[in-house]
C-alpha cells in the first residue's frame, strides 16, 4: 500500500503573468485591491447618484432634497423630454461630423508639426517652437478672436467650430516628445540611405507611434465633442446648426421661469412641469458622458501594454 | 448652472484674460471708434412728456376677477372662452426677418415647427425666431454688438446690458421716436396699451429706442415667501410678522437642522424693503441725506442695520448651508423640498409650475408670502418699485422705414392683450394642433409641448403682465389678492424708469466696485452677512469706491437730477 | 517590427565635411536645405496659429492704453505702463498672486504623483478586462464639467450633504461644512483636481509605460532585481522624460490655473481663500468694465508664465533631462 504523502498543493501560476515576474506577496495584493476598491467607489458612487437622479421623478428629488441616493420613484421622462425635442437627433449628427472632421484635420496638422519639430538641431527649430508656445500664454481675448473669425466670414459657419481651435500646442509638444524618443539611429540610417523626411515620418515614425497617436487623437476628439464655448461665440442663435453640447446645455435651465418677469405667468411656455429640473440636468450630464464611455474602451487598447511598442532598439 | 464658460484645461489656457474679456466686453462695441457725437445724460421731463407714447388702455377687455388696485397686476381665474380679435389685417408683407431673444430652456426644432408655421402665417411674414441661451447672454450679446452681427430685432434685458450700452443704442439701434411718440402710437393700438412707465424704460437720450415687453404695473421685484403648509403642520398657522424681530422669532421656531429644515435661505435681496429703501445696483441705489444731497443707499445707516440683522441669522445657524455657500441655483429646489421654510424670490415664482413641482412630493404644498412690514414694526411700509420691466427689444439701425413699420405692426400683433385671439395664438400656437381647449383653458398637446416656445416672441413684444394660471385658480386667488393688498406701499425710487447714459470715465464707478481692490461693494456685503468681513471692511470699501470715481459719479448724478429731474 | 523600405535617391547627406573655414552662412543654408521638409511640415500649424492665435493677440494693446469705450482700440489714449503701475500697487493683486502660487503648489505636490502611481498600479494588473474597466472608470470624472465636480463635492461634503446629514443624525450638533471652510480650502481644491483629473492624466503615463521594453524587465528579473528595484531602476527612469515635460508645462500654467474652479467657489469661501490672479483680473478688469486693467493683468500673466517655463526648463537640464527643448538646437 502506498502512503499518500501530503504535499503542499502546488500553487498554480497565472498564465498571464510574464515569466520573469515573481508572484506578489499577499499583503501587496491586498493593499492593491483595497486601493482599487476605494478608488472605484469614490468615482462610481457620485456617478451612480447622477444616473439615479436622472431617472427620478420630482417626488423622489424633493424627498432627497437634491441628488437622489435611494431609488424611490423611477421614470424615464427626463430622457423622453430630451429625445422628443426633435433637435437632439440632428445635433447629434452635427457633433459626430464636427468631431470626426475636426480630429482628422487636427491630427494631420499636429503630426506634421510634431515631427517637424522633433529632429534635434534642425534649422529654426527653437524659433518655431517658441512661436507656437507663445500662443499658449498670450491671448488677446475672446472678442478679438471673434472679430478675426467674423472678418473671415466665419460667423454662423461650421468651420468656425473647427479651425480656430484646430491646433493644440500642448498636444504638439507631447507628441513631439514621443517622436524625439524614437530611435535616432534608425532614422539617421534611413536618412543616410537617402530617405526624405516625409518618407521617414510615414514609414518609420508613425507605425511605431500608435500609442501616442491614439492618445492625442483621443484628446482632440474629446475636445471637439465637448466644445461648447466656440458655439456660444460663433453661432449663438442659429440653433439649426447647433451641435449636441449646446442643445443639451439648454436643457439645464429647463423649467426655470423667466428671470425678472414680474408676478405673472405667461401661459404655455414653462415646459413640462412634471419633470424635475434636477432630473433633466442629470440626464444631460449622463448623456454627455455615455458616448465617450462607449468609445473609450476601443481607444484604450492602443495605449496599454502588450501592443506595439515605441522605440525598439535592436 | 454656471454662466462662466466651460474651459478645457488644455484648450483655452489663457482663458483667464480671454474669457474675462468676453463677458461684458463692451470695449469693442465701437472697436474702431465712430466719431459720432455720443451724449451722456438722460431724458428731461419735458422731452419725456413730448415723446412718451400716449397711453390708451384697451377698451372692451375681459373683466378681471381681481382688478388692479394701485397698479397691481389684475388676476384672472379662468381663461376666456370667446376670443376677441384685436388686429384686423395681417401685419406683415411677406418679408424675412431674424429676431434674437434669450430663452431659458429647451429649444424647439426650426424646420417643420407647427407653432412657428402657424405664427408666421398669421403674421404674414417669414420670421426667423432665434433663441439664444439665457444663462450666457452676458457673453453672447457683447460679441454680437462688437462684431456688428446684430439681427433685425434683438432683445436686450436690462440685466445683460453691457456697460456703455447707452452709446451702442445711439449708433447701432433704430430710433423709433418718429413712429411711436405721442399720438403716433395710436396706429399700433396694442402697443399703446402698454403702461407708460414701461415706455419710459425704452427711452434713451430723448429718443424712443425700443419696445418694452412683459411690463408690470406692480413691479416690486422680491417677495418674502414661506411654506404655509409647514407652518400649519407645526401648529403656527398664518404667521403674524410685523417686524424683523417677529421674523427672527418665527425663524427660531421653525429652524430644525436635524430634520434637514432650515428657517431661511439667503434673503438679502429682500432686506431693503423693511427699511423702506432700495439697494438694487446699478440704478436704484440713490437717495438723499438729511440735507437733501444725493447719496447712494450704500452710505446710509439703514444698510448697515440690514447687514447686521441678516448676519444675526447666519450666526444663529438659521440659514441653509447651501445658501451660505452661495448656491442660489438650487434655492427653489430647497423650498420645494422643505429644506428652507422662508425664502426671498421674484414674483414669477408664484405660479402653476411652482405648485406642480412643490406638490410632487408633498401634496399639501402651499406657497404664501408675508405682507410687507417695517423693520421695527412702526409706521407704514415703503416698498421701492423695481424697474417697470427688465426686457426691452430693439430694432436694427440698418432697417429702412418701411421695414421698421412692418416690424412695428408685427409687434402690435404680438402685444395683443390677455385672452384675445392673437394672444392665444402667440402663447399656445395652432388650435387643435398645438393645444386643445379644455374647461381650464388652453392646454398644450404633445406636439405643442415640443414645438411651442413662446418666450422669444413674448420677449420681443407682449402686453402688460397679468396673473393667470389656468387650472390652478387657487394660486391666482392668493397671489392676486396679495398684490392687491400690498400695492399701496409702493413708491418710486429716485431715477425710476430713467435710462441714464454715464460718461466713459465713470462707467467703472457705475458698476459699484472700487477701481482697485477685490470684489466691490456688492461682494463685501455678501461677505459681511456671512461674518467673513466686518462692517469696518465694508465702510473702507465704500470709501475706496468714493475715492476712485464714486464721488465724481455722485456729482454727475446731481447734474442729471438738476437737469432731468429724478423721475 | 517596422518595415524598412528605403529608396536610393542618390542624395547623400553629410552634416560635416566640406572644406574647413566654410562660412557660417553656407552651413546655415545647407541646414535649411536639409531641413526644408521639416520646416514645411510645421507650416499648416503655423498658419492656423498665426491667424487664430497671433492676430487676436493684438487686442493686448489695450494693456498700454487708457482704454476708452467710445474711442475703441484705434483711438484710445496711450497710457504707457500706468496700468501696470496700478496693478502692482494694488494689495489685492499681490494677495491674489501669492494665493495663486500657494494653491497651485499644494495642488501640484498632492496631485502630481497620483496619475503616475495609478499608471504603474494599473500596469501591474494581469486581467485585461479588469484593467480596462478600471481605466475607463477613473477617466470618467474628467468629462464632468468643473461645475459638476464642485456640485458633487458639495453633495457629499457640504453643509447639507451626505456626510453632515449623517453626522447630524448621529448626535453631532454642528458638523463642519467642509465646502465653506476657508482654512481647509487649499486642500479641498487639490482634492477636486485629484478626483477630476488623475484618471485622465494617467493616460499619458500609460502610453509612456507602453514604450518601455519588457526585455529590460526580464533582464533585471533574471539578474535578481525585486519588484521595488525594477520600479525604481527601470519604470521611473523610463517615465522621467515625460514626467519632467509635464512638470515644466504645468509650471508654465501655474499662474493661469484655476479660473473656473475658483470663480465658482468664491461665494462659498470668500476671496481671501479662493482668489487667484485670473479671477482677480476677471473681477477687477472686466466685470467692472476696466478693460485696460484686465489686459494688463493678462499680459503680466503671459510674460511670467514664459519666464517660469524657461527657468523650469533650465532646471531640467541641470538634472540631466532634455526638458521641453535643448538650448543648443
Amino acid at each position: 500500500m502506498t502512503a499518500i504523502t501530503q504535499r503542499a498543493p502546488i500553487r498554480r501560476r497565472d498564465p498571464r503573468r510574464p515569466a520573469w515576474q515573481e508572484r506578489p506577496k499577499a499583503a501587496t495584493q491586498g493593499t492593491k485591491s483595497g486601493a482599487i476598491v476605494v478608488i472605484l467607489l469614490i468615482i462610481l458612487f457620485p456617478l451612480y447618484s447622477i444616473v439615479l437622479t436622472s431617472f427620478s421623478n420630482q417626488a423622489a428629488v424633493n424627498l432627497a432634497g437634491g441628488m437622489v441616493v435611494w431609488p424611490q420613484g423611477l421614470t424615464i421622462s427626463a430622457y423622453k423630454l430630451i429625445a422628443q425635442g426633435g433637435v437632439v437627433g440632428r445635433a447629434l449628427i452635427v457633433s459626430l461630423v464636427i468631431t470626426a472632421v475636426g480630429t482628422a484635420i487636427s491630427m494631420a496638422v499636429t503630426i506634421l508639426a510634431s515631427y517637424g519639430l522633433s529632429r534635434a538641431g534642425s534649422f529654426g527649430h527653437k524659433t518655431i517652437l517658441w512661436f507656437m508656445m507663445l500662443t499658449m500664454f498670450f491671448s488677446g481675448g475672446i472678442i478679438p478672436l471673434f472679430l478675426v473669425v467674423s472678418a473671415l466670414g466665419g460667423f454662423n459657419q461650421y468651420w468656425a467650430l473647427i479651425l480656430p481651435s484646430a491646433v493644440s500646442v500642448f498636444n504638439i509638444i507631447v507628441m513631439r516628445a514621443f517622436f524625439m524618443n524614437i530611435a535616432s539611429d534608425m532614422i539617421e540610417s534611413a536618412r543616410i540611405d537617402g530617405a526624405g523626411d516625409w518618407r521617414i515620418l510615414w514609414r518609420i515614425v508613425l507605425p511605431t507611434s500608435k500609442a501616442v497617436t491614439a492618445v492625442i487623437a483621443l484628446f482632440y476628439a474629446v475636445t471637439y465633442w465637448n466644445s461648447w464655448f466656440n458655439i456660444l461665440l460663433f453661432m449663438p442663435a442659429d440653433s439649426s446648426k447647433w451641435p449636441l453640447q449646446m442643445v443639451l446645455y439648454t436643457y439645464i435651465t429647463q423649467g426655470n421661469p423667466l428671470p425678472g418677469s414680474g408676478t405673472s405667468t405667461i401661459g404655455g411656455f414653462v415646459g413640462n412641469q412634471q419633470i424635475a429640473p434636477l432630473s433633466i440636468q442629470m440626464a444631460v450630464v449622463t448623456l454627455t458622458v455615455v458616448p465617450i464611455l462607449i468609445v473609450y474602451p476601443f481607444v484604450q487598447k492602443h495605449f496599454t501594454k502588450g501592443v506595439l511598442l515605441g522605440a525598439i532598439k535592436g | 448652472m454656471t454662466s462662466a464658460p466651460h474651459l478645457s484645461r488644455r484648450g483655452f489656457l489663457t482663458a483667464a484674460a480671454g474669457t474675462a474679456s468676453a463677458v461684458a466686453a463692451a470695449p469693442l462695441l465701437s472697436a474702431c471708434g465712430t466719431g459720432a457725437a455720443i451724449t451722456a445724460g438722460s431724458t428731461s421731463a419735458n422731452t419725456l412728456a413730448k415723446i412718451l407714447p400716449t397711453y390708451t388702455p384697451f377698451a372692451g377687455g375681459i373683466k378681471p376677477d381681481y382688478p388692479s388696485i394701485d397698479g397691481s397686476e389684475p388676476g384672472y381665474l379662468s381663461y376666456p372662452t370667446t376670443l376677441v380679435h384685436t388686429v384686423s389685417e395681417t401685419p406683415g408683407s411677406g418679408s424675412t426677418y431674424n429676431a434674437i431673444a434669450p430663452d431659458w430652456g429647451a429649444i424647439p426644432r426650426t424646420s417643420g415647427n407647427t407653432y412657428y408655421n402657424a405664427l408666421n402665417a398669421a403674421l404674414g411674414a417669414n420670421m426667423q425666431w432665434q433663441p439664444t441661451n439665457g444663462t450666457t447672454i452676458q457673453t453672447t450679446l457683447p460679441t454680437l454688438f462688437a462684431g456688428n452681427q446684430l439681427p433685425d430685432w434683438i432683445e436686450v434685458p436690462t440685466f445683460a446690458q453691457p456697460p456703455g450700452f447707452g452709446q451702442a443704442v445711439q449708433t447701432k439701434l433704430a430710433d423709433l421716436t418718429p413712429y411711436l411718440s405721442g399720438d403716433k402710437i395710436k396706429e399700433y393700438p396694442n402697443l399703446a396699451a402698454i403702461f407708460s412707465n414701461g415706455w419710459q424704460q425704452a427711452i434713451w437720450n430723448n429718443k424712443i429706442a425700443g419696445i418694452p415687453t412683459v411690463v408690470s404695473g406692480f413691479a416690486t421685484g422680491v417677495f418674502l415667501y414661506y411654506r404655509q403648509d409647514i407652518l400649519d403642520s407645526l401648529g403656527i398657522g398664518t404667521p403674524s410678522v410685523n417686524s424683523l424681530a417677529d421674523l427672527y422669532d418665527l425663524g427660531k421656531e421653525v429652524n430644525d437642522p436635524k430634520a434637514k429644515r432650515w428657517a431661511f435661505d439667503d434673503i438679502w435681496q429682500f432686506m431693503c424693503f423693511p427699511y423702506g429703501t432700495n439697494f438694487t445696483p446699478p440704478q436704484y441705489i440713490w437717495t438723499t441725506d438729511s440735507k437733501g444731497n444725493l447719496i447712494t443707499t450704500f452710505e446710509t445707516e439703514e444698510i448697515i442695520e440690514a447687514m447686521n440683522w441678516e448676519a444675526s441669522l447666519f450666526k444663529a445657524g438659521m440659514v441653509n448651508p447651501e445658501a451660505v455657500a452661495g448656491n442660489t441655483g438650487t434655492a427653489k429646489q430647497r423650498f420645494w423640498s422643505g429644506q428652507n421654510v422662508i425664502t426671498a424670490d421674484g414674483g414669477g415664482a408664484w405660479d402653476a409650475a411652482d405648485v406642480t413641482s412643490g406638490t410632487a412630493s408633498n401634496k399639501g404644498y402651499v406657497r404664501n408670502a408675508f405682507n410687507f412690514f417695517t423693520a421695527d414694526g412702526t409706521g407704514t411700509p415703503h416698498v421701492a418699485l423695481s424697474p417697470p420691466t427688465e426686457y426691452v427689444s430693439y430694432l436694427n439701425a440698418n432697417l429702412k422705414p418701411a421695414q421698421i413699420k412692418e416690424l412695428l405692426r408685427i409687434a402690435n400683433y404680438l402685444a395683443a392683450p390677455f385672452g384675445s385671439y392673437e394672444f392665444t395664438l402667440v402663447n399656445y400656437g395652432a388650435k387643435n394642433v398645438d393645444y386643445t381647449v379644455t374647461s381650464d383653458g388652453p392646454v398644450l398637446t404633445a406636439t405643442g409641448n415640443k414645438d411651442v416656445d413662446a418666450v422669444v416672441p413674448i420677449l420681443l413684444a407682449s402686453p402688460n403682465n397679468v396673473i393667470s394660471n389656468p387650472g390652478f385658480p387657487e394660486v391666482t386667488r392668493v397671489s392676486a389678492q396679495f398684490v392687491q393688498r400690498n400695492a399701496k406701499y409702493q413708491f418710486k425710487p429716485l431715477f425710476y424708469g430713467m435710462n441714464i447714459t454715464v460718461p466713459n470715465d465713470l462707467t467703472t464707478a457705475d458698476q459699484f466696485a472700487p477701481f482697485t481692490g477685490s470684489g466691490g461693494i456688492n461682494y463685501i456685503m455678501y461677505e459681511v452677512v456671512r461674518g467673513r468681513s466686518t462692517i469696518a471692511d465694508y465702510q473702507s470699501t465704500v470709501n475706496e469706491w468714493l475715492r476712485s470715481g464714486g464721488t465724481k459719479l455722485k456729482a454727475f448724478m446731481e447734474t442729471v437730477r438738476a437737469k432731468y429731474g429724478d423721475a | 517590427m517596422a518595415t524598412r523600405e528605403l529608396v536610393r535617391t542618390g542624395k547623400v547627406l553629410t552634416s560635416r565635411g566640406g572644406s574647413p573655414g566654410k562660412s557660417k552662412l553656407a552651413v546655415g543654408w545647407a541646414r535649411l536645405r536639409r531641413d526644408k521638409s521639416l520646416i514645411l511640415m510645421t507650416v499648416p500649424a503655423g498658419i492656423l496659429l498665426l491667424v487664430f492665435g497671433y492676430t487676436p493677440m493684438l487686442g493686448l494693446i489695450m494693456a498700454f492704453q487708457d482704454y476708452d469705450l467710445y474711442d475703441g482700440i484705434l483711438h484710445s489714449p496711450w497710457a504707457g505702463f500706468s496700468n501696470f503701475q496700478q496693478l502692482f500697487t494694488d494689495p489685492g493683486f499681490w494677495h491674489a498672486l501669492t494665493n495663486t502660487l500657494m494653491l497651485f503648489s499644494i495642488q501640484l505636490v498632492l496631485s502630481f504623483p497620483i496619475p503616475i502611481a495609478l499608471a504603474i498600479m494599473l500596469d501591474s494588473i494581469l486581467s485585461r478586462r479588469v484593467r480596462s474597466f478600471i481605466q475607463s472608470v477613473v477617466t470618467i470624472p474628467h468629462f464632468f464639467s468643473m461645475v459638476m465636480v464642485i456640485s458633487i463635492f458639495d453633495q457629499v461634503l457640504g453643509g447639507s450633504g451626505l456626510l453632515d446629514t449623517f453626522l447630524r443624525s448621529h448626535g453631532v450638533a454642528n458638523p463642519p461644512d467642509l465646502m465653506t471652510n476657508q482654512g481647509l480650502f487649499k486642500f479641498l481644491q487639490a482634492g477636486e483636481i485629484i478626483w477630476k483629473e488623475s484618471g485622465w492624466n494617467m493616460i499619458v503615463y500609460l502610453a509612456a509605460l507602453a514604450a518601455i521594453s519588457p526585455s529590460l524587465y526580464e533582464a533585471a528579473a533574471v539578474d535578481g532585481a525585486s519588484w521595488r528595484q525594477r520600479t525604481w531602476r527601470i519604470t521611473l527612469p523610463g517615465l522621467r522624460p515625460i514626467m519632467v515635460l509635464l512638470l515644466i508645462l504645468n509650471l508654465g500654467w501655474a499662474l493661469t490655473f484655476g479660473f473656473e474652479q475658483m470663480l465658482i467657489q468664491t461665494p462659498a469661501v470668500g476671496t481671501g481663500a479662493a482668489d487667484v490672479i485670473t479671477t482677480f483680473a476677471y473681477r477687477n478688469g472686466i466685470v467692472q468694465g476696466n478693460y485696460s486693467y484686465g489686459a494688463a493683468a493678462g499680459l503680466f500673466l503671459g510674460v511670467t508664465s514664459v519666464i517660469l517655463i524657461v527657468a523650469a526648463n533650465k532646471v531640467a537640464h541641470l538634472l540631466g533631462e532634455d526638458g521641453l527643448y535643448r538650448s543648443r538646437q
